[in-house]
């Protein structure tokens, strides 16, 4: 007997709409990692707590990047604090997204012209959107992160495909600026 | 405080006769600031120290590249008699040693190494002071010289975002008189017209 | 039992700020440990020289993120005793205000800290609650929350809002009221003392050797050494208040210490605030602009007391519109520095971020 409501779909069909599915979910429970890279982390903590309380809107910290979906790059970024940023994002397992504060993640802020702070964060990392301010208010904070849950609606928070497609071009910028990605902390002692 | 200013002049007393000063300032009633010889230095500090001089508050160097000298800074603290004196030396700049003053003060070592990497100034009896303690894999001259520019080093390595240049500049030449205007208007608002 | 080597790494849930702690450890026990520093250095002291007197002022508060006015109030300090300026009356005591409120903000954040290592996350949330009330009524008077830019070389930037010592004495009457409350949270309550009572001792000794100063020298060397006292700035001599010291020098003491201090700092703002005197509130640098204005030769060491101890800039001028050579002396660098080298060996894994919270080690001026 056929029946008229289903009819054969093929597997990129289903796996699409699974994937819908699994966004819906992705977007209103989000992770973030506790990882304070700079200055603009001093307006986490009223987030965090109940005063501004982002775990209405679903998220939560989380200790370990193996299990975490956000990375806040919070603020400036030294080169010491890349190298260790560029390990950690290469192990948070996918999807990720990514979330700049500040305006020293867009040009280079205030340090723009300091021999020990980048310019640009999206040449190293794929950024999926922005907070701008020198600090952002608690406020914008969480506009920026109900604006990456708009983008995750829409389809457009794709920052992992793209580092997997450019990996090269990531690469290369990196060893540009750091010299060696490597993290050698023998020498310290 | 009614007694600081007898603090200050003790201070000036019990320097003035045992080292030759170079120079002595009295910066106000908690603070002095002496200038010495490089030999006198560790010498100096030990008399201030049994002096209760206990606490090592600053290390640290200026560049003065015209006279070529690096003027090495130590700032020390006496709290029974709130006063902080500060002792200016000069060392050499294109060879900068200095012996280490950590028997006298062990705070003074990471200081030292600070100075090492940031200056170039090497302090024997201070081991592993050529480690680096806040740069990482630094490949360029210390960066705290007068001679690094560091927007230099910054547009080489780092990529900058390109920004809108929306606007054109009609005639070069005709700004430059317009330029040795504003600069002598300038002059003359800085002096309040006096000169 | 074999050495293993550890990283309480950056990213680390009970670090406050950006360093890490290398560590070798042999079952529990720590044996050997190093700070790594510089992950948040940024080239102040280079970025300093580049910028004008005047520019500055839009650079110094981003030196110590948790409590920038002291950045302020020391560059301002310094280039005032270089350059001869008196400040007015009226704004000696808005600065008062100002810096005590800081106080008290970052002693809240401090004492909340505590509940993050410990699991006692109640008191985290309070404490948090309550300094983001001081960054609002910030917020009112300067025009920003974190980064104020208020306190200038020749006064403060603007008169205080009209309406404003209300809502400073409706803070400072609901802080009161809940002093108790935060006393039975955290330092009276069993399970958290626990932690804290008889470890993370600081002897005498130490403190001299290493040059720590602040709590930490207050709860072992037993003496009011606080720089407010010892060598008054800004109409501290015309306040009533006094300086809490201990005898015993363990965590417990020092948090104590802390909380005794935000008492004391909420009596100097109610007296400051009655006894303001009514005037101007800044003074012009000098003739022309002040963009180009220079200040005379000389080097000056300015000093003021910040929560974790003495905080001082060490400011040098050769005549011209740009400083020579600016030194951040960082109050928490010895404990930061030195004390994790010679003096946590001993401790376990778990009382190391408690170590870094209770003997006050703040990242970003150690780096700059």
């Amino acid at each position: 007997m056929n029946s008229t409501k289903f009819t054969p779909r093929t597997k990129e069909e289903i796996d699409r709409k699974w994937w819908e599915i699994g966004d819906y979910f992705r977007r209103n429970s989000l992770w973030m990692l506790m990882y304070c890279t700079g200055c603009c982390a001093i307006e986490l903590p009223p987030a965090m707590t109940s005063v501004y309380d982002m775990e209405r809107l679903g998220m939560g910290p989380m200790a370990t990047p193996r299990q975490a979906d956000v990375l806040l790059v919070t603020g400036y970024l030294s080169l010491k604090t890349l190298r260790r940023l560029i390990y950690t994002y290469e192990q948070m397992s996918e999807p990720k997204y990514v979330v700049g504060f500040g305006s020293c993640t867009i040009n280079g802020g205030i340090y723009h012209d300091s021999h020990a702070v980048i310019n640009r964060l999206d040449q190293y990392i794929p950024v999926d959107t922005y907070v701008a301010g020198c600090m952002p208010n608690t406020e914008s904070v969480m506009n920026g992160f109900v604006d990456l849950m708009e983008l995750m609606k829409t389809k457009k928070a794709d920052g992992w495909k793209r580092y997997h497609e450019h990996y090269d071009w990531y690469k290369e910028n990196q060893k540009a600026a750091l010299g060696e990605v490597e993290v050698h902390d023998e020498f310290h002692e | 405080m009614t007694n600081s200013m007898n603090n200050v002049h003790e201070i000036n007393n019990l320097m003035g006769q045992n080292f030759s000063l170079v120079d002595a300032r009295i910066l106000d009633a908690y603070q002095v600031s002496y200038e010495l010889e490089k030999e006198d230095i560790h010498r100096a500090l030990t008399v201030l120290k049994n002096a209760g001089f206990r606490q090592l508050s600053y290390l640290s160097c200026v560049d003065w590249p015209e006279e070529d000298v690096i003027e090495m800074v130590y700032i020390v603290m006496n709290w029974e008699k709130a006063l902080h004196v500060q002792l200016h030396a000069k060392i050499d700049r294109n060879n900068p040693v200095m012996d280490s003053v950590l028997p006298i003060f062990p705070g003074a070592k990471y200081y030292e190494r600070e100075a090492h990497e940031f200056f170039g100034v090497s302090f024997p009896g201070n081991k592993d002071h050529e480690k680096q303690l806040i740069l990482e894999n630094w490949d360029d001259m210390p960066p705290m010289r007068k001679d690094f520019d560091p927007r230099a080093y910054s547009d080489r390595k780092f990529t900058k975002r390109p920004m809108k240049r929306d606007y054109e500049i009609q005639d070069a030449s005709s700004n430059k008189e317009r330029e040795i205007k504003r600069e002598a208007r300038a002059n003359a608002l800085r002096t309040g017209g006096k000169e | 039992m074999r050495e293993l080597k550890l990283f309480l790494g950056p990213q680390h849930p009970g670090m406050h700020g950006n360093a890490a702690v290398h560590m070798y450890v042999e079952g529990d026990i720590i044996k050997r440990s190093y700070l790594l520093p510089g992950m948040l250095h940024r080239g102040f002291e280079k970025g300093m020289e580049r910028h004008s007197w005047v520019n500055n002022i839009s650079l110094i508060p981003r030196v110590c993120v948790v409590e920038p006015d002291i950045n302020e109030m020391a560059f301002a300090q310094g280039v005032e005793m270089l350059a001869g300026i008196e400040v007015p009356e009226r704004a000696h005591y808005i600065r008062m205000i100002i810096l005590e409120l800081a106080r008290i903000s970052i002693h809240m954040m401090a004492y909340g800290g505590l509940g993050s290592p410990t699991g006692n996350y109640t008191l985290m949330y309070h404490a948090h609650a309550d300094r983001n009330s001081i960054l609002n009524i910030f917020e009112k008077i300067t025009g920003h929350r974190v980064y104020h830019q208020y306190i200038v070389p020749g006064g403060v930037r603007k008169d205080l809002p009209k309406g404003i010592e209300e809502d400073i004495h409706a803070f400072l009457d609901s802080l009161e009221s809940r002093y108790e409350e935060y006393r039975d949270l955290g330092i009276e309550n069993p399970t958290l003392l626990k932690r804290i009572k008889d470890t993370i001792m600081l002897p005498e000794e130490v403190v001299w050797e290493l040059g720590v100063t602040g709590v930490g020298m207050r709860s072992a060397v037993n003496k009011p050494y606080d720089l407010r006292k010892v060598k008054p700035y800004a109409r501290y001599d015309q306040v009533d208040f006094e300086v809490p010291v201990s005898d015993y020098s363990d965590a417990r003491a020092r948090v104590d210490i802390k909380l005794k201090e935000v008492v004391q700092s909420i009596s100097i703002i109610r007296q400051a605030l009655k006894k303001m005197p009514k005037g101007p509130v800044r003074v012009p640098l000098g003739p022309g602009q002040s963009m180009r204005w220079t200040v005379p030769k000389g080097s000056v060491y300015s000093t003021v007391e910040s929560s974790r101890g003495e905080f001082g800039y060490f400011i040098v001028s050769d005549g011209k519109t740009h400083p020579y050579r600016v030194g951040v002396r960082g109050a928490s660098y010895p404990q930061g520095l030195l004390g994790i080298e010679k003096y946590l060996p001993g401790t376990r894994i778990d009382d190391a971020a408690l170590w870094v919270d209770t003997m006050g080690v703040c990242s970003p001026e150690i780096d700059r």
